[in-house]
């Protein structure tokens, strides 16, 4: 047995890749790995993890998962997978799966203190219904939320925002993916008009230059990785720059490791501006056709509450630069002030506005931003000296700008989670589109996600509370109209007050103006930034918290109520990655027990909501519209009647079970092909939901600049997803570039088309002085921001930065992955990553248990100084967060991008000290 | 209300066959990885990795089929995989012996590291391809951490 095993393991594996690849292999190996697999149904479908989106295929037999692959077929992956990709198998196997929804009780009824007991589903969503009803009551629509996530399937997050939206009428929906990549959002829609990046990744096999900024891609986007590396292999111009704020995987391959200090990035980049200004090297044929130049107010504040109401004693320090900053010296230079001036943050709530400026005013802007000067303040490793660090910064700007390099900027969290997070994205776009590298292959600022459907469904689907399906936003009387008719809603319905973001959420759950929440597909009581606030405020105040999840975690820990959720590969969707490529997949297994789709959760839990509970005139605090009375949100049900609904009409007959709908037979679909689907077994009906949620979504994109292809075409057997927008069958591989991009007018080269934000008024530097509008019509803006210190730094108490993140084997909170023994052996707790000389100052040596505290807790953890991962430089330390037991953000601190409302997980002050 | 208790009573008893629900009852700080209450502060348990040197330690077993082999010897040495410097391929890359398992001697890389999958997908070269250069990136070491729950995956060999 045991050698026939090991045979067919090398066997095996090696007809599986020779299959695809194309080899030959002896008769005799063919057989035996046929005998092996004869059973098995193999099938096409996406990774599970990260935003890369790597093609697998997964084979099946008696309804369970025995082995993926990586597909070779895959354009993005060709064949390979990291050691997280697979196991894409094995997460669905974790013992401890929810298998029955969950609800706290005592004495039979439901009590916040009582333990958590299986019930029905009709016993789960009659809680639902009775609490919901109870909130919308008290507060409204206002009163009720979904977190949701950049890991929803596409179907997933429109049927959310569709029944949070057009159907209870409140925009409190707002998706982990806020934490992940709303400054990249905020970025590419005010410097393009348009989200989305303009490249793909085979931008990596045509350039010569990539630099990384924030982005630790050996461990966050392995197979990218493999790329950057084989690419650096191949072609000998090739250089690789890593900028981060410690040194790690990514800085092994780089032949350039700038170790800058955190929020530094936007001095650093400003040098490079400036550099491209003196050195003329600005590409004045592309900036004059392509580009106008603009500036926005520095006073922002730091995403934190404007009050210091509910912060702990330790925490007010802090808070307070919410309202004043006092300039230090290098933001003073930097900002043009004076050193010790008391700024009140006017503009905290007006934070995206900007105006234009002369080139003249930009050159003023970027002065200050010397070699010295930004040298001094953003050499980040105390061991290094100024002047080797001044040749690096120089070093990199040469790359930059030598004429014929081609050159890529990589960014995820690093800038994204990022106090000026908008700013540093519109930075990296700053220096492309002065050099004219931008939108062509090979050349461009290149923003990647972190989510595996980030951009595919939290962005394009619009999850967020602003947002509506391709690019719309509720505050857009003419986007909302679109989605009314578009919903087949009477007009108004629609809400047009932006809702809460996700932090505001948890803000809102301490605070009493949220009572009723519902998690989607992630786990934020673990990924939030000041947890013990939030975990409190779950537990404590009155509230009902309802957590749809596959495994208990710390969310389904706090919650009142666990909805036991499908995975993956155990329902039909869609993925869309970082290089606007959407793919989808089918069910290959059945959910285990009575674990359901999160699609069946939302269709099955709509039926109990008729629309005269929320279509009827609702109290909305705050709401001011042109249209609305204030506050007020109106009856619609006098037009919904003469659109043929009753006052008994469902949110589900309304919203999803719509005739056309209704005509997509699941039976009959020529995608089916013999697979299940238990969404629509489980909802007794015989239409295709994922197909119909599909195809109404895409009416939205189409001719809209964000065009899909229709459903079936992503399920043929020679199509590994395709690029938006897919023109007459087309993908698009590089966006605002004529020669590639249908969307582009004829003879423009290159046509910067987003419509939103382009008419301005103008001004100088500092402020706007001509209120007049200007059009931007096809052009992309180059923005002048500059330094800004962060609200938290290390001082004689809290000495030390901690900066979070991820590592390679585990993904996110790492409920999946570490039910995955191989992953968990690889990397069972999460570590503080630590010089060993900081380590030892404070009497700890590798392995020793350390405390780690800051203004908002502490926790213990486990000290590592082998510097064989991540190395820190002194005065910093790094700590993931995939450890429910080692709960990180407990310690991080709940600042945001004031513009993109997107969390700073990079950057608070802690200090470590022996346990 | 009626409708309510009954609707409640038919959940209780009918749609639940079998399930004694105050026995069933579950504390938060009972469920997850780490059976702590949310507030509480649990000490991490120590773990550590083989101290085997390569040649001295067993093949692990391989969790399906196509999966990567894990690393069964310490690292320590080796790590990190840098541009100029990797030190697993002085042993594992042996493209005569590829497919051929001796005693004593380090697994040898298969075809597919050789093999350009995205520029040459049906040519086996003897050069390890850039792209699986990185070997961290797929195979990992394993501690002797006891598993948190148990993994019921079958590959049906």
């Amino acid at each position: 047995m045991d050698i026939n095993r090991r045979q067919f393991i090398k066997t095996g594996l090696v007809a599986a890749t020779a299959a695809n690849i194309g080899l030959t292999l002896t008769d005799a190996a063919w057989a035996e790995a046929k005998t092996f697999s004869k059973d098995w149904r193999w099938d096409k479908a996406v990774c599970r993890f990260c935003g890369v989106g790597c093609g697998i295929k997964v084979a099946t037999h008696n309804k369970k998962i025995v082995a993926t692959m990586a597909d070779p077929d895959a354009p993005v992956n060709r064949g390979l997978n990291c050691i997280k990709g697979y196991f894409n198998g094995k997460i669905l196997y974790g013992k401890d799966r929810l298998t029955q929804p969950l609800l706290r009780m005592k004495n039979g009824k439901f009590d916040k203190q009582g333990k958590f007991a299986p019930v029905s589903w009709d016993r789960a969503f009659d809680e639902m219904e009775k609490q919901l009803k109870k909130t919308h009551k008290e507060l409204g629509p206002s009163g009720l939320a979904i977190m949701g996530s950049g890991q929803y399937t596409i179907q997933e997050g429109y049927a959310a925002v569709k029944l949070m939206k057009a159907g209870l009428r409140s925009n409190n929906i707002d998706p982990n993916a806020r934490h992940c990549m709303a400054s990249a959002v905020a970025g590419f829609i005010q410097t393009f008009g348009i989200d989305e990046p303009s490249g793909n990744y085979d931008d990596i096999e045509h350039t010569d230059t990539m630099v990384l900024w924030g982005a630790n891609m050996a461990e966050m986007h392995p197979i990218l990785w493999t790329r950057i590396v084989d690419r650096r292999k191949k072609h000998d111009k090739t250089r690789i720059v890593n900028l981060s704020t410690f040194s790690n995987m990514s800085s092994d391959m780089a032949d350039l490791e700038i170790i800058f200090k955190p929020q530094t990035d936007l001095a650093i980049q400003n040098y490079i501006a400036r550099e491209i200004v003196k050195r003329d090297a600005v590409n004045w044929d592309f900036v004059k056709k392509h580009c106008v130049f603009a500036t926005g107010p520095y006073d922002i504040g730091y995403g934190m509450r404007a009050t210091d109401k509910y912060a702990y004693k330790a925490e007010k320090d802090t808070q307070q630069k919410e309202n004043i900053k006092i300039l230090d010296k290098y933001e003073a230079i930097g900002q043009r002030k004076k050193t010790g001036e008391s700024i009140k943050q006017n503009n905290r709530t007006s934070a995206g506005k900007h105006w234009l400026i002369q080139f003249e005013e930009f050159k003023k802007g970027v002065e200050p931003y010397t070699l010295d000067f930004v040298a001094e303040l953003s050499k980040g490793d105390p061991d290094e000296s100024l002047d080797a660090y001044k040749v690096k910064l120089k070093q990199l700007a040469d790359w930059y700008i030598e004429s014929g390099r081609k050159v890529v900027s990589f960014w995820t969290m690093g800038f994204n989670q990022h106090q000026r997070g908008t700013w540093v994205n519109e930075q990296a776009y700053m220096n492309h589109l002065l050099l004219g590298k931008q939108a062509h292959p090979g050349n461009g600022a290149f923003s990647l996600t972190g989510q595996p459907s980030a951009c595919g469904t939290a962005r394009e689907v619009g999850t967020f509370s602003h947002r509506l399906p391709a690019d719309m936003v509720v505050a857009n009387p003419k986007h909302r109209a679109r989605a009314e008719d578009i919903w087949k809603l009477p007009a108004n319905t629609l809400n047009p007050k932006p809702g809460s973001h996700i932090t505001k959420i948890m803000r809102d759950l301490e605070d009493g103006s949220v009572k009723w929440l519902w998690v989607q597909v992630c786990n934020p009581f673990q990924g939030t930034g000041n947890a013990n606030h939030w975990i409190k405020a779950a537990r404590e105040k009155d509230n009902f918290v309802i957590v749809s999840d596959a495994y208990p975690g710390v969310s389904t820990k706090v919650a009142d109520l666990v909805l036991p959720a499908a995975m993956i590969f155990e329902k039909w969707g869609g993925y869309g990655n970082a290089e606007r490529r959407t793919q989808l997949w089918r069910e290959q297994v059945p959910p285990p027990g009575d674990a359901r789709s999160d699609v069946w959760q939302m269709l099955e839990f709509s039926k109990r909501i008729k629309i005269k509970d929320v279509w009827t005139q609702q109290k909305l605090p705050g709401l001011k519209s042109a249209g609305f009375v204030d506050g007020q949100l109106p009856d619609v049900m006098a037009e919904a009647k003469k659109m043929g609904y009753s006052p008994d009409s469902t949110l589900y007959e309304v919203l999803f079970a719509t005739a056309e709908a209704k005509k997509m037979k699941y039976a009959t679909d020529p995608v089916t092909k013999g697979h299940d689907n238990h969404t629509v077994t489980s909802l007794g009906e015989d239409w295709f939901p994922e197909k119909a949620l599909f195809e109404e979504y895409a009416i939205f994109g189409r001719g809209h600049k964000h065009d899909l292809a229709h459903f079936d075409v992503y399920y043929r057997d020679d199509v590994r997803g395709l690029k938006w927008p897919v023109v007459n069958g087309k993908e698009t591989h590089w966006r605002f570039n004529e020669k590639y991009d249908p969307y582009c007018k004829k003879g423009t080269e290159y046509d910067f088309y987003g419509p939103a934000l382009k008419a301005l008024p103008s001004g100088n530097i500092d402020k706007i002085t001509n209120k007049e509008k200007t059009k931007l019509t096809g052009k992309a803006k180059i923005f002048f921001r500059p330094y800004a210190a962060p609200a938290e730094e290390p001082d004689k108490n809290y000495n030390m930065w901690l900066v979070t993140g991820r590592v390679l084997e585990h993904w996110h909170s790492g409920t999946m992955t570490r039910r995955v023994p191989e992953l968990h052996r690889a990397v069972p707790n999460a570590l503080i990553y630590m010089h060993a000389k900081d380590a030892k100052s404070r009497g700890l040596k590798n392995r020793d248990i350390a405390w780690l505290e800051s203004r908002r807790g502490k926790i213990k953890v486990m000290v590592d100084t082998k510097g064989d991962r991540s190395r820190m430089p002194k005065g910093s330390v790094f700590v993931p967060w995939f450890d429910e037991a080692v709960f990180i953000n407990k310690v991080t601190l709940d600042t945001t991008c004031p513009i993109s409302k997107q969390m700073d997980f990079k950057k608070c002050a802690v200090k470590v000290y022996k346990a | 209300m009626k409708n309510t208790i009954s609707v409640f009573i038919v959940t209780l008893f009918f749609t639940l066959p079998g399930m004694a629900l105050s026995g069933n009852a579950v504390n938060d700080k009972d469920m997850g990885l780490s059976k702590t209450s949310v507030f509480d502060t649990p000490t991490p348990e120590p773990f550590k990795y083989s101290d085997k040197f390569p040649g001295t330690s067993q093949v692990l077993p391989r969790a399906y089929p196509d999966a990567p082999p894990q690393i069964p010897h310490n690292i320590d040495s080796f790590k990190p995989v840098t541009a100029k410097s990797n030190m697993c391929i002085g042993c594992h890359n042996n493209p005569s012996m590829r497919g051929k398992t001796v005693k004593g001697m380090a697994t040898p890389m298969p075809e597919s590291h050789y093999t350009d999958r995205r520029h040459a997908p049906d040519k086996v070269t003897d050069q390890l391809i850039g792209a699986r250069y990185v070997c961290t990136q797929c195979h990992v070491p394993q501690s002797d951490a006891k598993e948190l729950v148990d993994n019921t995956f079958d590959d049906k060999k």
